[in-house]
């Protein structure tokens, strides 16, 4: 009896660590300064456990638990909030940490007015920090919090933000933007912040100064973000957050204004949602090609088309959905393409998705009268997603002797012509061999007269 | 110290600005449009690549001339989203200046197209609460777009692109191939015509020998019909080896027999 129990018990507590919400694992490794004190970041990590994930907690100098080992990723997530931490263990180091994201672990990363390796790291990712010890301040809007303390409304649609958030008070620096478009941008600065290390009106003079001297000069404006994401090439997601306070459970529970509680709770399971590839999460089943008119079965495809060929594409798409942790088909993308290509794309042509089939992408075209050895190509980029590519070769040969247009009535004449050859021949021998040769007596008669 | 600093706020008043002006000169220094700012102009500042417009401005608060921290114009394009923002020098007084000389921009400007910038002033201080105050449109000339990196486009839709095909093969009206198909035929009516007028008997037609070999030849014109229309090389070899043999001996029993018609039976 007690040993069906404790089977029981075993058998539930599998079935309950069964994985959390995140496609890609649940273990999450927190790198957490010792000046940080992890109960004040319990409204977050909390939501966290909640969701199904496994916190470990290390300081950044531990040498143990390794993040990764021979490489091999030991965790699935990593969270680094070591904003002032200027030395860090050999398996964290800048390096270290972009190797992990090779390997398809996500991170958050928090940074602060100091000046630390992952400084340096976030020029890396396209990120510009500003100089250290600036601080972005706002004076806007008026309100009881210091001037770093800042209220940011949230874009009312964004994908990854939950709509119609109250303002999200956060505490750091700034970062500008690079052109690299893998960089996802989730808040931006309020346009009336900047950043400086001044902290009466008497700056004001220094701000100028600032800006006339050129280079980056004034950091201001709402070209600033904030928190931004990346999304990396092999699907890994990094997440850059000017600052650790937005995470503290005091900026949870503060006012931002009469009764409105700060929207930081909810924001900082979002955002974590997304770095963690729960949200906006894709991937390609499947993918089969055929004739036109042929019952795609991944084991009957062609090996190679003729030119002019009628050729149908078909690819099974799923998205992650977190709430019942599943791959399910999803066909709302409607901007999918697909490129047949040889060096270059020769046709390039949308990929709708199929009605009445779920996660079903179909497209029917025909092959160009070029040969050679082509491509299909599905290469699927926007912000925010993971980025879908697919790369099927197949080659296109020239029609066979007997696959050109036959049987033309340009050559009428010539048909005519060999069949009366043939004709002719069998007829001639038939008329040869049937009928009589003449006599040798009546040659011989005609001679001798 | 958080509560002084709050108390200090709630007590001041708010920044404003009297005197608000801007002047738009030309290259040459003449006056182009002079506006007092303090409602908006009804119509946008248009500034040429040689203009200057010249901006000037008294902050205060409570009628006393004040600096305060923040002194920022922004320059915002609602139709790209592009911001730019430049700070004011204020002097101990209040006074503000700022020129904007189109011959040399500041690098602050953002990049623009042909719809108007709207222009406000962000005022900003730890002592007194901040304003927020819209000047006026502008608008510049056309400036380079802002630059893209180089896969930017990928993440966006592609165009499509069509193969153009080679155009179908023309072929000649039916009319004339039926035309030459007839010419090509017609000497059988000639043939047909002049040997009607042959006296020859086919008194050998009926013969086993012949009319197997005839028979065998005709079998093997149309396996070469059928070639032509259906079968591929290797099955026409093998029936044409079969067949082939078969009418090279019935070929010979047939000459046999003409050979021993010829000597006399």
């Amino acid at each position: 009896m007690r040993l069906l129990a404790s089977l029981a018990a075993a058998i539930l507590a599998l079935v309950a660590a069964a994985g959390a919400a995140s496609s890609t694992g649940s273990s999450v490794l927190v790198v957490l300064e010792p000046e940080l004190d992890k109960r004040k970041f319990s409204t977050f990590f909390g939501g966290l456990e909640k969701r199904g994930y496994e916190l470990t907690f290390r300081a950044p100098r531990d040498a143990t638990p390794l993040v990764i080992e021979d490489d091999v990723p030991k965790f699935s997530n990593v969270i680094v909030f070591a904003p002032s931490t200027k030395s860090f263990a050999p398996d964290l180091l800048p390096q270290s940490l972009v190797n992990l994201l090779s390997h398809n672990v996500n991170a958050i990363f928090t940074l602060s007015t100091a000046q630390t390796p992952l400084t340096s790291l976030a020029s890396e990712f396209s990120l510009i920090i500003p100089p250290p010890h600036t601080p972005l301040i706002s004076h806007f809007p008026k309100r009881s919090l210091p001037p770093t303390t800042i209220p940011i409304t949230p874009p009312t649609s964004h994908s990854i933000l939950t709509s119609n958030l109250p303002p999200i008070l956060f505490k750091g620096i700034p970062h500008a933007l690079g052109t690299n478009p893998f960089l996802v941008p989730i808040l931006k600065a309020p346009e009336e912040s900047f950043a400086t290390d001044s902290d009466s009106d008497s700056g004001a003079d220094a701000l100028v100064d600032a800006a006339d001297k050129g280079g980056e000069g004034l950091w201001a404006g709402s070209s600033m973000g904030v928190v931004t994401g990346f999304q990396a090439h092999g699907g890994a997601r990094a997440l850059w957050v000017g600052g650790v306070d937005v995470f503290s459970d005091e900026f949870a529970k503060t006012e931002v204004s009469k009764g409105v509680k700060s929207g930081n709770a909810v924001f900082c399971q979002d955002i974590a949602k997304w770095a963690f590839q729960e949200s906006l999460v894709l991937r390609i089943d499947s993918t089969t090609h055929n004739h036109v008119n042929v019952t795609h079965d991944a084991d009957n495809v062609p090996t190679q088309y003729t030119t002019n060929d009628m050729i149908t594409y078909t690819t099974y798409i799923s998205k992650w959905d977190p709430e019942s942790r599943r791959w399910t088909p999803y066909s709302g993308i409607n901007d999918l393409q697909l490129e047949f290509t040889m060096l270059d794309p020769h046709i390039r042509t949308a990929l709708p998705a199929v009605r009445g089939t779920p996660g079903k992408y179909e497209v029917t075209f025909r092959a160009p009268d070029r040969h050679g050895v082509f491509k299909f190509v599905v290469d699927y980029k926007r912000k925010g997603w993971t980025h879908l590519h697919s790369a099927i070769t197949v080659p296109v040969v020239p029609p066979r002797h007997d696959g050109y247009p036959r049987f033309l009535s340009a050559a009428w004449p010539y048909y005519a012509g060999a069949i009366s050859t043939s004709v002719g021949f069998v007829l001639f021998s038939a008329l040869w061999l049937a009928g009589d040769a003449v006599s040798e007596k009546a040659r011989g008669k005609k001679k001798l007269e | 110290m958080l509560l002084i600093l709050a108390a200090t706020i709630a007590s001041a008043a708010a920044l404003s600005i009297t005197a608000p002006k801007a002047l738009v000169l030309s290259s040459d220094g003449s006056q182009l449009r002079s506006e007092s700012l303090v409602n908006p102009p009804s119509t946008p500042i248009t500034l040429h690549s040689t203009d200057t417009l010249k901006l000037t401005f008294t902050v205060q608060e409570k009628d006393q001339g004040v600096r305060p921290h923040q002194t920022f114009l922004r320059f915002y394009d609602a139709d790209s989203g592009e911001e730019g923002i430049q700070p004011v020098r204020v002097s101990a007084s209040g006074k503000a200046k700022f020129d904007l000389n189109m011959a040399r921009p500041p690098l602050s400007l953002p990049p623009t197209t042909d719809k108007p910038i709207h222009v406000s002033l962000i005022l900003g201080s730890f002592t007194h609460p901040p304003a927020k105050i819209y000047l006026f449109d502008l608008v510049l000339p056309e400036s380079q777009p802002p630059p893209q990196h180089p896969d930017e486009a990928s993440f966006h839709v592609l165009p499509e692109i069509q193969h153009t095909f080679r155009p179908e093969q023309k072929v000649p009206p039916k009319a004339i191939s039926a035309f030459f198909a007839g010419l090509v035929v017609s000497p059988w009516l000639v043939l047909i015509t002049l040997y009607s007028s042959v006296p020859q008997k086919l008194t050998h037609i009926g013969s086993p020998n012949i009319l197997g070999f005839i028979t065998l030849l005709a079998a093997f014109e149309t396996l070469l019909l059928w070639y032509w229309v259906d079968l591929r090389l290797g099955q026409v070899l093998l029936y044409g080896a079969l067949l082939g043999s078969l009418t090279v001996a019935a070929g010979n029993r047939a000459l046999s027999s003409v050979a021993k018609w010829r000597v006399g039976k």
